[in-house]
């Protein structure tokens, strides 16, 4: 896992769709463009749903990972 | 409002205008009778909460637009003008409905206000006022239709790391992995969602049936259903009819989401293959004997909320209480049920908008409804009912649990396979 310097992070686990993505959209929009928001989610679908929404609403998925059902992203605000 | 945006507005207007639409919007004899037959205003009794005082937002701009009297002479009344004022009536009609759509069952004319609040809903689109929420979560929606297959290895690794919870609840079949995934000439196609709740209980009862089954790469839920976009609901619907006519399966079920089953099922057209609810799926396994549940793991009674886009709007309402006959003896009915059931108040896209507040206030006669049962459990077949079910039961304290069906057959299964 790189290392970023997260500006926030965002724990949507046991979060049920779309809420991960609703938190997601909402907390990225407290943050500067080019800062990354750290995110961890449960839902098996948040790996494509972030990575669908990042690319719809112009940010980008930086790097992924899975670890004991945990899913975490880092998502840098792009726009 | 810009005269542009009005005229753009206005041809948005006239593009819905069918014969079924015309008819709704001009025989409403403003009786009443759908008045006390909507939950929301059950617990707000206002006018505009009422299914006539929506549709009149619509009416008035029909009156004023496309009717004679209001083009040659509006001041003469009951009508409006196309302008900001009467857009934000339009989102407050359209997005205070639920579109559970129990007043057209006691419309003598059968005006459906939830087609009429499309209306509205698509002047919200051309004024570019819809809910931002649900329009990005339509926009993500099609955007995986074009980014699953970069994604497809993380999913499927999250997929295989379910495995062992699906095998807790039924043995996989054997030389084949828990849930699959791209299995082509598949009899069923299983569409879910983005949570494992919605993944690993369904997983188990198809493993339980023996069935040759594979997973979809996309969530079922369709946003742009409650956004009112119909572009943009055929395209989220198009990636799963897509995926089933690549994998040439024989048909597609859903998971238990009262929407995406109506939209999939009623709107996109016809196919090679059948689609279905889970729900009806896992009626027919029991029926034809291909799994079996045992009764008696559900304490105490029992009662199921009929969701209104499963059941009143989709004909799904013998097939769960069937299911749910061979899990307990101890069920009983909330009154009214089926057809005439009580919308929750967390259809519509409210769940997905937040919405707490009102949704609280308006699921207060489904409240009335849970505590007259007097039952200890309330199962549902619907993710967002399921949702506003438990978020009722913690706000008014209720006690009860709430459950979704194919969870509680998974719980169930034994003596697996034929």
């Amino acid at each position: 896992m790189s290392d970023y310097t997260v500006a926030k992070t965002l724990d949507c686990k046991g979060l049920a769709c779309p809420m991960p993505i609703v938190r997601l959209s909402q907390e990225i929009a407290k943050i500067k463009v080019g800062e990354v928001i750290e995110m961890f989610t449960t839902d098996p679908g948040s790996l494509a749903d972030v990575p669908s929404w990042a690319k719809s609403t112009g940010n980008a998925v930086l790097e992924n990972k899975q670890e004991s059902g945990v899913i975490h992203f880092f998502v840098k605000r792009q726009k | 409002m810009e005269a542009a945006t009005q005229e753009a507005l206005k041809k948005l207007f006239e593009s819905k205008l069918n014969k079924a639409m015309r008819l709704y919007l001009d025989t409403c004899a403003h009786c009443g009778l759908c008045v006390e037959a909507c939950h929301v205003y059950q617990a707000m009794p206002e006018t505009k909460y009422t299914p006539v005082g929506r549709a009149e937002v619509v009416r008035k701009l029909f009156k004023r637009y496309f009717k004679m009297q209001g083009k040659i002479a509006p001041w003469l009344g009951e009508v409006i003008e196309l302008d900001d004022k009467s857009v934000n009536m339009a989102y407050e009609a359209a997005f205070s409905c639920t579109g559970c759509r129990r007043c057209v069952t006691v419309c003598p004319f059968g005006i459906d206000t939830q087609q009429v609040m499309n209306i509205a809903k698509l002047l919200l689109i051309g004024a570019e006022k819809q809910p931002q929420i649900l329009a990005m979560l339509s926009d993500m929606s099609i955007a995986k239709g074009e980014t699953w297959k970069e994604t497809a290895n993380d999913y499927i690794a999250a997929l295989n790391n379910l495995a062992p919870e699906v095998e807790a609840l039924a043995p996989t079949p054997p030389g084949r992995p828990a849930i699959p995934i791209d299995v082509e000439n598949a009899n069923v196609l299983y569409v879910g969602l983005s949570g494992k709740h919605s993944i690993v209980p369904a997983a188990a009862i198809l493993n339980a049936a023996s069935e040759n089954w594979t997973i979809s790469h996309f969530e079922a839920v369709n946003f742009a259903a409650w956004l009112g976009d119909g572009e943009k609901q055929r395209l989220i619907a198009k990636r799963i009819i897509m995926e089933a006519e690549r994998l040439k399966v024989k048909e597609v079920a859903v998971v238990e989401c009262g929407t995406a089953t109506r939209v999939l099922k009623f709107m996109t057209g016809s196919h090679p293959f059948r689609i279905v609810s889970i729900v009806e799926l896992i009626a027919r396994y029991i029926e034809q004997g291909r799994i079996k549940v045992k009764p008696g793991t559900i304490s105490g009674t029992l009662t199921y909320h009929d969701p209104c886009q499963l059941g009143r709007n989709g004909g799904v309402m013998e097939e769960p209480r069937y299911i749910i006959g061979k899990l307990t003896d101890k069920f009983v009915e909330l009154t009214p049920n089926k057809e005439a059931n009580w919308c929750c108040g967390g259809g519509g896209g409210l769940i997905s908008l937040g919405e707490h507040e009102f949704r609280m206030k308006t699921g207060k006669v489904k409240v009335d409804q849970m505590r007259a049962s007097k039952a200890d459990t309330i199962c549902t077949a619907c993710e967002n009912c399921h949702t506003q079910l438990t978020e009722l039961n913690e706000h008014y304290g209720l006690g009860m649990k709430v459950e979704s069906l194919t969870n509680l057959v998974a719980h169930a299964l034994t003596g697996f396979g034929a």
